[in-house]
């Protein structure tokens, strides 16, 4: 009983039975959650187990569909950020909620200057005077005056936390609760540890809820470790004496039933290389590495966000320069920096955002589906509709894109048609390396099992694949091979033929 | 995939009525429009079937088809030119007097000159990355400027120059030239489009233009075609206009400015690119030609009719405008 | 000041950014201030003062360029605060047409018994104000891109206008305006000063007031700003506004200036006011600028011009030197990482 209410006291925000669902997933199942005064929460989690969904129910973005939040032990019903903000909870995320062109003061205060009103207009003097005050409790100097684009990162996420605090001063919540959202990626090691220094003085006052895949630093700097897998809170226990490895198993582990990744149509890669890259660089992206992919190989890079595998997918199909070292393909090396030059060499990329990068959304399911090939579908020099009537409805039939006609424009397909339209239009042009990012990000569980028909078939029949997944167990499961990145090296490669994969822990290891 | 905040929510609701207004796909609205007001005008007033009438449209309408048509590649990218009311100012200047210096050369010369000026815009956006908006608007200062230095006022062309003009005045088996003109150039352009990997590039990048990019599609190249076909339309007007007249005026194209966006847009075609074409363009024309015929007759005002295809303008932007490729409405 | 006022010990106080780009930043984003602009403005003059031999630098020219300048700044000040929110005015000629035929309309004149005397001042700029409302409101409700809908409004404006006017030139007999325009009590032609005190006025507006400050906060990121709470839509409204309002004084000013009020007093006004908002500085990506840049960029623009006539260069090559400084000053101020792939 006592100990009950010793705990009821010391706990700010509690989310209890909390449950989140979006079509065709549940985000967040049944999650319980506390957070106490005067401590730093560490809040671990994959990609996907729900943490950003967790935060944004925290700071008022949407509500839970089902269980309650409830603030100094009162139930609460959030309606917005502004709301959240006003209540005492903020979050400060990687992409920064800051105005740029404007001053450090003017962010600090945006939308709620009425205290600094004299004569209706605004006291410039006061205003800085307060964001000095603001940003010296916290021990830090910063010029208030600067425009905040000219700050570093670290600077910024300062006046971000600094803000947190000053709404919840003004607004007089009591305890206030700042989130901060995966801080240290962009930090160098001497400001990480200027950030845990603030971050350890501001407990006295402040809860703060942080959120990183850095297993390491999170057992180093919090107090309490939540671990979030598939939707939900699996554990919830003090950090002292924790291992990694315990944190890392809590983490994956999911049991999947079946042959999910068809890996009994996996095949072996053939002899040939098809695509090389040797000592390719990018400063500030990623070190010098080499590997090879073979024909109707499936490559698997596995890393966290920031090891640096997107912006080497980004070099590899020509939309970013590298600094050094070059690309082959069919012993052909493509421009450095140029798309067309990628394409036309024969490197395609299917990309993460299918609906802004991906498509023509307005075109019909034909025009997309035959980008690439016009020039082939061409009868006495000019294209011939007949064609491309003929080679639309070959691959609608072939990639079982669901649409009502191939002149149906793209927008109005599922998340599933739409990449299978994708992909169709790649597969039938002559391309020897599919780059996939994350293909079956927002396709539900039917057409999921179609993607991966797809990319086995056309592995077998030559076209090598580099794919980055969501989950470690899609990358596991689809690879014939994996590349793991770290920290902007490539550290390692695992085999992952049929029959012989490795598990998730084992490459978490790695990753991590 | 998120619950929406009252804002999306307003928005949803707006977007619904205007997929009511917009599902009447604005051409369906413009033939009906079209059948309305040739309706209106035949009943209204016994002139406007006359042959003479007729005829006064279809020509008038052929010329702005033409530049309807240029104008049409340069929205069809996304972007707009509103440098075309200088250009056809300064080639039906230049056209008089190239005609007097060299003949017949006249002719590919100030095509050639229209593809110049194309090609400059086409530039300043690609290369120097200015918006089209602002880009055309400074390309078309500074040839309107040069079409008042190459002729301060409007020039008559001396009789012996006439015969140059014929070409454009002559007539086909009873067809004017004029005419012709606007259906040949409606039928390359449309087979253009069709049919080759540049005009279908011109869809895609007005489309998507990073995914044009992505796939490998040269969208410099792409959108520096577009342009370059909008100044040699513009071009090929200032000289059907000189040929009609026998004469140029620096100031004759500041009108097709908005009637070109107008028929454009007024067709269906969307600001954001991407979406439409040569027929809806025709359509577009033929709605304008009618409405411009019959205010005249009517005796609207001719800078009331302007302010009324303003109104147009904005009215079809409205519903055409595809919002969710920007969601931020600059 | 390094005062640490911390609750707890007295720990290190760690000192944050600005980063290598700080510096860097901190110049480019002091275009909002106007060093650049005034050395430009200094060599612009140096320029003509060696190719007219000093003509230009008489208080004579002096004088007939700030006097030129100013009703151009009084627009451009209204018009750049379109900019600053990351939009455009295109519909300046049309308002100031439509403003400049009711003063025909409501003056003292041949043509009509009207005679509202001074009120046609603050007519004037009613009149340009609602033009400025309504196009904010059609921009930001319809959701229709900010110059198609300006370019619209200005067709149909000066469509309106002309039909008004039936093209008639107005000759004005009340020349109070007038000679207030001209009179120089101070030394200096009062239109000028009429337009420093405006520009000056707008200025602490936009440094000052929330409003102001909302502005360039939409201009530097529209999304943004409307997740922190900003009205969006309600402060985009107010700079159109605020823009039609000194569009309508400037009409009164110019129309009395000339001395007749004909629908035509809008034209060839656009080109030179944008190109004079950009040689100020005004990024039209939006964020940056203010009152101040907008007069000086006018001042400059006008110098240039006043310069080439006084060598007597030809006045359409004149225009065709406007043209090329306009895009060669939006080429400058762009701020391309905003604009993605530009159309």
């Amino acid at each position: 009983m006592e100990t009950t209410v010793f705990r009821a006291e010391n706990v700010v925000l509690a989310l209890e039975g909390v449950t989140r669902r979006f079509p065709g997933v549940t985000a967040l199942n049944r999650v319980d959650l506390e957070i106490r005064k005067n401590e730093i929460l560490g809040l671990v989690g994959e990609n996907g187990a729900g943490k950003s969904v967790l935060t944004k129910i925290m700071i008022g973005i949407y509500p839970p569909d089902e269980g309650r939040v409830l603030l100094n032990g009162r139930e609460v019903v959030l309606k917005g950020t502004s709301d959240a903000s006003q209540k005492g909870i903020g979050a400060v995320f990687q992409d920064g909620s800051l105005i740029p062109n404007l001053s450090v003061t003017e962010n600090l205060f945006l939308c709620h200057e009425n205290g600094f009103l004299q004569f209706g207009t605004l006291s410039r003097r006061k205003m800085a005077a307060e964001a000095r005050r603001l940003l010296a409790q916290m021990n830090i100097d910063i010029d208030v005056d600067l425009p905040v684009a000219s700050l570093t990162p670290a600077a910024k996420q300062m006046v971000e936390v600094a803000r947190v605090l000053w709404l919840s001063e003004k607004y007089g919540a009591s305890n206030p609760i700042v989130i901060l959202d995966e801080p240290t990626t962009v930090l160098n090691d001497s400001e990480r540890d200027t950030l845990f220094d603030i971050l350890k003085k501001l407990k006295s006052r402040t809860s703060i809820i942080f959120i990183s895949h850095r297993l390491q630093e999170v057992l180093e700097n919090c107090d309490r470790i939540v671990v979030l897998k598939d939707g939900q809170n699996v554990t919830d226990m003090p950090t002292k004496g924790v291992e990694i490895s315990e944190v890392e198993k809590l983490m994956v582990g999911h049991e999947f039933s079946g042959d999910r990744f068809r890996e009994v149509e996996q095949a072996a890669p053939r002899e040939s290389v098809v695509f090389k890259v040797e000592q390719i660089g990018k400063v500030g992206a990623f070190e010098p590495l080499s590997f090879e992919v073979h024909e109707g190989e499936i490559v698997s890079l596995v890393g966290l966000v920031g090891s640096g595998k997107e912006q080497l997918c980004r070099c590899i199909a020509g939309l970013d320069k590298y600094d050094s070292g070059s690309v082959i393909v069919d012993g052909k090396a493509p421009l450095n920096g140029s798309s067309s030059s990628a394409v036309h060499n024969g490197v395609g990329h299917v990309p993460i955002e299918r609906r802004v990068e991906g498509l023509a959304l307005n075109l019909t399911v034909a025009d997309n589906i035959n980008y690439l090939v016009l020039d082939k579908l061409k009868r006495a020099g000019v294209i011939s509709s007949r064609m491309e009537k003929e080679h639309a409805e070959k691959w609608v039939a072939e990639c079982l894109v669901k649409t009502p006609s191939i002149k149906s424009a793209c927008g109005g397909l599922s998340g599933g048609n739409q990449q299978k339209v994708i992909l169709s239009k790649w597969l039938s042009s002559d391309v020897r390396l599919l780059i996939l990012d994350h293909p079956t990000r927002g396709v539900d569980i039917g057409a999921k099992d179609e993607v991966y028909r797809l990319i086995r078939k056309f592995a077998k029949s030559g076209v090598a694949m580099i794919v980055m997944c969501d989950t470690l167990e899609e990358d596991i499961g689809l690879a014939n091979r994996l590349l793991v990145m770290r920290d902007r090296r490539l550290i390692g490669e695992l085999d992952a033929s049929a029959g012989r994969k490795p598990s998730p822990q084992e490459l978490i290891k790695l990753i991590v | 995939m998120e619950e929406k905040s009252p804002d999306a929510k307003q928005l949803d609701a707006r977007k619904a009525v205007m997929r009511v207004v917009g599902r009447l796909k604005p051409i369906h609205l413009t033939i009906a429009l079209i059948l309305l007001v040739g309706l209106a005008m035949a009943v209204g007033n016994r002139e406007f079937l006359s042959l003479y009438n007729i005829n006064t449209i279809l020509t008038f309408g052929a010329i702005l088809l033409i530049a309807a048509l240029g104008q049409m590649f340069a929205i069809l990218i996304g972007g707009i030119d509103l440098s075309v009311g200088g250009t056809i100012s300064l080639i039906s200047v230049m056209f008089v007097f190239l005609v007097h210096s060299v003949g017949y050369w006249a002719y590919p010369l100030c095509l050639a000159t229209g593809l110049a000026i194309g090609y400059l815009n086409g530039v300043i956006l690609t290369r120097v990355k200015i918006p089209s908006f602002i880009a055309t608007l400074g390309t078309g200062g500074i040839i309107t400027s040069l079409a008042y230095l190459v002729s301060p006022r409007p020039i008559d062309a001396p009789p012996e120059d006439y015969g140059y003009f014929d070409i454009v005045n002559g007539s086909l088996l009873g067809i004017g030239n004029v005419f012709i003109f606007g259906l040949v150039t409606f039928i390359l352009l449309l087979t253009f489009l069709r049919v080759t990997r540049t005009g279908r590039n011109i869809y895609y990048v007005g489309s998507n233009i990073k995914m044009a990019w992505m796939s490998g599609t040269d969208i410099v190249e792409t959108r520096n075609v577009a342009f370059v076909l909008c100044g040699v339309c513009a071009a090929l007007v200032g000289i059907v206009i000189s040929g009609v007249r026998y004469g140029g005026d620096p100031v004759v194209g500041t009108s097709y400015i908005l009637n070109s966006i107008a028929a454009v847009v007024v067709g269906g075609t969307a600001l954001t690119g991407g979406v439409g074409g040569v027929v809806s363009v025709l359509f577009g024309t033929l709605f304008l030609s009618l409405l411009d015929n019959g205010m005249n007759v009517v005796g609207i005002d001719q800078y009331f009719q302007q302010a009324i295809l303003g109104a147009m303008v904005i009215f079809g932007v409205a519903v055409t405008f595809d919002r969710s490729k920007t969601p931020i409405v600059k | 000041m390094k005062q640490v006022e911390s609750i707890a010990d007295a720990s290190p106080v760690h000192k944050l950014g600005p980063g290598a780009a700080g510096e860097v930043a901190k110049r480019w984003f002091s275009r909002s201030g106007t060093v650049a602009q005034i050395i430009s403005l200094a060599i612009v003059i140096a320029i003509f003062a060696v190719g007219t031999q000093g003509k230009n630098l008489s208080w004579a020219n002096v004088q007939v360029v700030l006097s030129l300048a100013a009703i151009p700044a009084i627009l451009a000040v209204g018009l750049h605060l379109t900019i600053v929110i990351g939009g455009i005015d295109l519909s300046i000629q049309g308002t100031v047409a439509l403003c400049a035929v009711f003063v025909g309309l409501l003056s003292r004149s041949r043509f009509t018994t009207n005679d509202v005397g001074l009120w046609i001042l603050p007519i004037s700029i009613a009149i340009g104000t609602v033009c400025g409302l309504f196009t904010g409101i059609l921009h930001t409700k319809l959701r229709i891109p900010s110059f198609i809908a300006t370019l619209g409004i200005s067709w149909v404006l000066y469509g309106v206008a002309v039909y008004i006017n039936r093209a008639m030139i107005i000759g004005l007999l009340d020349h109070r305006i007038q000679n207030f325009i001209n009179d120089k009590p101070l030394g200096i032609a009062n239109v000028a000063l009429v337009a420093l005190v405006i520009a000056i006025i707008v200025q602490f507006f936009e440094d000052r007031t929330r409003a102001g400050r909302y502005l360039y906060a939409i201009g530097g990121d529209e999304a943004l700003a409307h997740q922190l709470g900003v009205k969006v839509d309600r402060i985009k409204i107010l700079a159109f506004a605020i823009a039609g309002c000194l569009y309508g004084l400037g009409a009164v000013l110019l129309v009395n200036r000339l001395g007749s009020a004909t629908s035509r007093a809008g034209l060839n006004l656009l080109f030179p006011v944008i190109t004079a908002i950009a040689v100020g500085g005004v990024a039209l990506t939006g964020g940056i600028g203010g009152a101040k840049n907008a007069l000086l960029g006018t001042l400059i623009l006008t110098v240039l011009n006043n310069g080439m006539v006084l060598m007597a260069v030809n006045p359409y090559a004149q225009t065709a030197v406007n043209g090329v400084v306009l895009i060669v000053a939006v080429a400058l101020t762009l701020d391309r990482k905003k604009l993605g792939f530009i159309k």
